[in-house]
């Protein structure tokens, strides 16, 4: 019998084989341990460009390229260090000042251990992707050094030693190792390698061992502009530094631990989700659990318990005589928590006295009502399961400056005002207030401990003066997470050499004609809006023999031109869709893609994407075919253009009388989707007039609507619906799809009770047929417009629209609510939308013109992208509509205009009028009406707020009201837009 | 957690330290069990194997006729049955699940590593007898199916079971997943479990020292791009098995002959033994 055992020391490999062992929980609270081997080995190199010892064994990969050193032969000197250095930051330098890291002026030749790397990764993941990114650029000189591979780097945990204090001598010994090494080389200007650490302990032993250390602070009080990066070092670590020393009070409740939230949610006392806060009271929040078919409110600081808008939170329903009923006043943070001290609220009490003032009202409130009121389901937060902070632009409370600082250099603590109301006001240290007051700056948070009352973050950087226009575009833009960077030259390499130059191919046996219809004998035309230059799509129909019409829609090809996952296609990915804002357009692709060679612009033949069918005189689809074509467009109209040439009877020629059929086929098709029970649901749209030269805003106007939008409107519909099917026959898995869910009734609870106790009318939300009809009867003899207020108000209560890959739910769910269509998809705008783009690719695939790239057809892959684009699809919707409401403001600079409005929401302290004149709403607070405050009784029943003593007025929901429009900068949140005064009731 | 397959390009190294044409230790051993006509164990890695070789022996078959746990190849109708039968030990994976033997993966394990042997044992010297294989699976890190094959290609040799040569496995991969479309993809040798699961891979097979392809099976998604470099790499890993193998063969007959169990002159022909 021979052993199987076998002695290591035989094993001539043995010495250089460790391995790792780490324990990891699966999502089901299984535990697991893992085993995995490392080969430690000699030639990994320092990458310095002094160091010849190493050039001999520099790896080079399957092409034989060997890798380039990266460290410069003659870094950067400070006066801590003449002869130059590298520096190795540990974990936490990296986690609290990345920012640092990414500066232009400083830090370069940085050595990253996989150490830290590692431990970055598991912390936080943006970070890494941050940091990889750097190691990625050339200039910035950042070398990941493998030292868990390195024979001599490689540190074995030692007995009751912890996982840190390991990583810690690792760092220690690899930093160690450079020094070493780099003192073989011959080389005179040998520079230092040093240790970037905040932790004091870590830097007493680096003392003790002698190798190189310094804090961050120090390190950067040695360079230029210290001052400038100094405050971009995070607040809470070097405060982490002297804290352990003092027993401090807590603030806030301390978090489950996550094995406690995890079996808590398993087993259904805790509950997880999206924490959202009330856009009119910063201290109310909703969560939607799925155990709940409506949100759970969250109220007050210490219930909210440093829970951040967008943050993954779980919660723990309070008992239920503490329910309350969400607010029905209006709280601001800035109102509220005026003029208090930056600088030491450490000790007070969580909820100041007049945040307990505000809610003590409104426990009173809800109290006295308790009868008919109805509480809702109230919880707590105990936990965060991961934070969704960014960084956040807003500008600098004057309030909290004190005079010495706004002159001299000394280093203060003062809040930053987030942009966002939604979050909280930011605690920030700086040595530049003078500079800073009256800027927009961007900021991010670093942490929000239990002591603090506000979150701790850190300046990165300033955008310009507030209300400039750069400035205010840029912010909105960082808001709304727009990738507003130009094109990086990876991308502008895609692009076809001949630049502008290009033209379909006269030959039509070039392959760019390969399997292309030729259509440029069609009368096709385009209609858009004024000035459009990214022109997606043009139409045309005509009468066949049969009596039937053929009917097509063009759509450009722009899968032609953007290739799947080369570096333009990712970027596309990334952007997910064009962001048009007044006075910009942030381009999907670049502008040669999307306002030339894509856009089907007249008299010149382009590629395009056909879909063509037959329909009869009733509209009804005979049959549809998809090809790629070659068009020539005839005409670019402009909406009203195509509408003055439809009605002028005179025009007899062909084109015109292909657009006459195709607007009585419209109609038509507009008609039965109206009958399959579509909604239409509007929401005033308004258009900013500049003036030509200064492109400052004149005057601003509601988007008059014509025949000829809807006429656009009905056939992409219908070219959407057809590819729609036609994608999800060939690709059940794969298709990418758009779906509108039905939205669930309790949605319209309060809009509904509202409508029946003012006005008496009935809201029937069963299927979306009914809610069509219903809207259709809320109607004011006297007031045309109310029955838009309506629907202005029920489309906020729908879900939002989604893309989704059919693979991901059941046939059923593929239905589109608003436009009552069993499945639908986005085809018609490849230059704006990154769906579309997808979309054409796999309708080519469908129809055989080209075999599925492997990109289009993974699955995973698609999510993402679906979850990636729906996300920039809201964001682009909600920074266009933030950029008109910046330019209304800019309109209405100096002018005051009395207009008419309507009360769509009610509080007990205030009121929201939307004016459909400028498409804007805003809300007029009590103490708006006259100055002092007058006396209120709000009836919550009745939707009717009275007020008495200084001004009387009574106000009631959907009341027509007349307000005094003037443009004021809002103190709270540094924007500059309208603010309403009330004139009279009506 | 560690780092995963995404940071090779950062200083062209894998999750393990390795560098892109390097094997993972590999350690074989010939008759450990001493009953057995013959076995063999086998580690590439943390991937560890057992095997067992009973035969050829005579037959009773085809009297049950139900269905056998384990594949068997009949290639003439006089030639020796090759059964292959492999047991996967509950925990012997991370999520220590237990494999039924009724398992599809299993079996077409088993039918793999058959058909493969079958081709290069001389069976038709064997007519009416089997040939059983029965594999141990103690341990799983990536390239399974390789390891398999050479555990089972160095207990025939310990059995002493004719052939034209053995065979030695190993698998490649590429350090690029499927959909992402760098142009600058390595190719990778012999994949560990975590290797596995992120990134396209393949096994291969080759008879002997040559370039003769006894096996290529490719579960995964490849551009076909990258295939032939795969391949390569693949082909030349399977040259370096074989050399540890062959030294593992040599060192065991070297033993024999101190312990006399076989004598200098009797040995398996042709084979330098110093
Ligand atoms: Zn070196």
């Amino acid at each position: 019998m021979t052993s199987l055992k076998r002695s290591f020391e035989t094993d001539p490999l043995s010495s250089n084989i460790s391995s790792k062992v780490y324990v990891r929980s699966t999502k089901r609270g299984k535990v697991q341990k893992i085993v995995r081997e490392v080969y430690l080995r000699q030639d990994i190199p320092c990458s310095s460009q002094i160091c010849s010892i190493c050039r001999s064994t520099a790896p080079s990969n399957a092409a034989g390229v060997v890798s380039p050193f990266v460290l410069s032969d003659k870094p950067a000197g400070t006066k801590a260090f003449p002869q130059g250095h590298y520096l190795v930051p540990d974990t936490n330098a990296l986690l609290n000042a990345m920012d640092l890291f990414e500066q232009t002026s400083a830090f370069y030749d940085v050595i990253i251990l996989q150490t830290v790397l590692e431990e970055l990764r598991n912390r936080s993941l943006p970070l890494y992707n941050r940091l990889i990114g750097l190691t990625k650029s050339e200039d910035k000189r950042f070398y990941v050094f493998f030292n868990e591979f390195r024979l001599e780097t490689y540190v074995a945990r030692e007995q009751d030693e912890s996982i840190n204090d390991r990583n810690d001598r690792a760092v220690r010994r690899a930093v160690q190792w450079y020094n070493e090494h780099l003192a073989q080389t011959k080389s005179k200007q040998r520079p230092t390698v040093v240790m970037l650490t905040d932790d004091r302990s870590n830097l007493e032993k680096a003392k003790a061992e002698k190798v190189p250390a310094s804090t961050l602070r120090n390190y950067v009080s040695g360079l230029e502009e210290a001052d400038r990066l100094l405050d971009m070092i995070a607040e809470s670590q070097e405060r982490g530094v002297s804290r352990d020393k003092k027993a401090v009070d807590f603030l806030y409740p301390e978090y489950y631990s996550m094995s406690k939230m995890m079996t808590g949610i398993k087993n259904g006392m805790l509950h997880q989700g999206i924490f959202n806060v009330s856009p009119y009271n910063y201290l109310e929040g909703s969560i939607k659990v799925p155990a709940f078919p409506k949100a759970l409110l969250v109220l007050g600081r210490d219930n909210i318990n440093r829970a951040v808008d967008g943050d993954v939170v779980v919660v723990e329903v309070l008992p239920k005589d503490r329910w309350k009923e969400p607010s029905t006043k209006i709280i601001e943070e800035e109102a509220v928590t005026k003029n208090e001290n930056a600088d030491g609220d450490e000790g007070e009490d969580l909820v100041t006295e007049k945040e307990k003032r505000a809610l003590q009202e409104e426990v009173k409130k809800t109290h006295s009502t308790s009868t008919e009121g109805h509480p809702q389901p109230t919880a707590k937060v105990v936990g965060i399961i991961k934070r969704n902070w960014r960084q956040y632009v807003g500008h600098v409370d004057q309030s909290s400056v004190s005079q010495p600082a706004k002159q001299g250099r000394k280093q203060e603590t003062v809040f930053l005002i987030p942009m966002d109301k939604k979050v909280p006001k930011i605690r920030i240290r700086t040595r530049q207030v003078g500079e800073l007051l009256g800027k927009r700056i961007l900021v991010t948070i670093d942490s929000w401990d239990r002591e603090s009352r506000y979150p701790i973050g850190h300046f990165v950087r300033s955008l310009g003066e507030l209300e400039s226009k750069a400035a205010e575009t840029e912010a909105l833009l960082l808001e709304y997470d727009v990738q507003y960077r130009p094109f990086p030259k990876t991308v502008l390499d895609c692009l076809p050499r001949e630049g502008h130059d290009w033209k379909v191919p006269p030959s039509t046996a070039d392959p760019g004609w390969k399997d292309r219809e030729d259509l440029r004998g069609l009368l096709i035309c385009s209609i858009d809006p004024v000035g459009c230059q990214d022109i997606d799509d043009a139409l045309h129909a005509r009468a066949l023999p049969n009596g039937n019409f053929e009917v097509g829609v063009h759509i450009a090809d722009v899968s032609h031109f953007v290739k799947p996952s080369n570096a333009m296609d990712t970027e596309a990915s990334i952007r997910g869709t064009t962001v048009y804002l007044v006075d910009k357009r942030i381009d999907m692709l670049p502008m040669l893609l999307g306002t030339d060679l894509c856009s089907l612009k007249p008299y010149v033949e382009r590629y395009a994407f056909s879909v063509i069918w037959e329909v009869n005189e009733a509209a009804d689809i005979v049959n549809v075919r998809f090809t790629k074509s070659v068009i020539k467009s005839r005409e670019a109209f402009s909406y009203e253009q195509a509408q003055l040439r439809i009605d002028d009877a005179s025009q007899q020629d062909d084109l015109t009388k292909g657009m006459r059929t195709l607007l009585m086929l419209s109609k038509k098709l507009k008609q039965k989707r109206m009958d399959a029970g579509a909604l239409s649901l509007s929401s005033p749209e308004v258009k900013v007039q500049m003036e030509s030269e200064t492109s400052d805003p004149i005057d601003v106007k509601t988007k008059e609507l014509l025949d000829t939008n809807s006429l656009v409107e009905e056939f992409m519909l219908l070219a959407n619906i057809s590819v729609a099917g036609k994608i999800y026959e060939a690709f059940p898995q794969t298709a990418i799809l758009r779906r509108h869910g039905a939205p669930p009734k309790t949605n319209f609870d309060e809009l509904s009770n509202q409508l029946k106790v003012k006005r008496g009318l009935e809201l029937r939300v069963d299927s979306s047929r009914a809610l069509a009809d219903s809207l259709d009867e809320c109607v004011d003899p006297h007031d045309p417009f109310f029955n838009t207020l309506i629907r202005v108000m029920a489309t906020r209560c729908m879900m939002s629209a989604e893309y989704f890959c059919a693979g991901t739910q059941a046939y059923p769910e593929f239905r589109h609510y608003g436009l009552a269509s069993e499945i639908y998809t986005h085809f018609t705008s490849p230059i704006r939308r990154y769906a579309d783009l997808v979309a054409h690719r796999q309708l080519a695939a469908a129809i055989d013109y080209e075999p599925m790239h492997p990109a289009v057809r993974s699955r995973g892959r698609l999510e993402a992208v679906c979850k990636n684009i729906n996300v920039r699809h809201r964001n682009a919707q909600l920074a266009g509509r933030a950029s008109i409401a910046y330019y209304v403001g800019q309109a209405l600079k100096g002018r005051v205009a009395e207009e008419e409005g309507f009360v769509m929401k009610i509080f007990s302290n205030g009121f929201v009028v939307l004016v459909p004149r400028f498409g804007i709403e805003s809300l007029i607070r009590l103490r708006d009406l006259a100055e002092p405050e007058p006396e209120s009784t709000f009836d919550a029943e009745n939707y009717t707020l009275k007020t008495s003593g200084s001004r009387e007025v009574t106000v009631e929901l959907f009341q027509k009201v007349v307000v005094r429009i003037s443009d004021a900068k809002d103190e709270a949140t540094g924007k500059r837009g309208a603010k309403m005064e009330l004139v009279r009731t009506v | 957690m560690p780092l995963d397959t995404s940071t090779y390009n950062l200083a062209l190294l894998r999750v393990d330290g390795r560098r892109w044409n390097e094997l993972r230790r590999l350690h074989g051993q010939i008759r450990t069990q001493a009953a057995a006509d013959g076995s063999s164990y086998l580690e590439m890695g943390n991937t560890k194997v057992m095997c067992i070789v009973t035969g050829p022996s005579e037959d009773k078959r085809k009297t049950g006729g139900g269905s056998t746990s384990s594949a068997s190849v009949a290639s003439a109708p006089n030639a020796a049955d090759v059964s292959v039968g492999v047991v996967v030990a509950g925990f012997s994976s991370v999520d220590r699940k237990k494999r039924s033997r009724s398992d599809k993966r299993i079996q077409e394990l088993q039918a793999t590593i058959s058909k493969a042997l079958a081709g290069s044992l001389h069976t038709h010297l064997f007519p009416r007898s089997t040939i059983s294989i029965s594999l141990n699976v103690l341990s799983q890190d990536g390239s399974l199916l390789a390891a398999l094959i050479n555990a089972a290609a160095l207990a025939l040799v310990d059995a002493g079971i004719p052939m034209t040569d053995y065979l030695v496995a190993c698998t490649a991969g590429s350090t690029s997943s499927y959909a992402a479309n760098d142009d600058a993809a390595d190719p990778l040798l012999d994949l560990n479990t975590q290797e596995e699961t992120e990134l396209p891979g393949l096994t291969v097979a080759t008879v002997g020292a040559t370039d003769k392809i006894a096996v290529l099976v490719c579960e995964s998604r490849v551009q076909v791009g990258r295939l032939e470099g795969m391949m390569a790499v693949a082909a030349d890993g399977c040259k370096q098995v074989r050399e540890i193998l062959d030294e593992v063969v040599r060192q065991q007959g070297a033993r024999m002959i101190k312990e006399g169990t076989v004598a200098k002159s009797e040995n398996v022909g042709g084979m330098d033994l110093d």
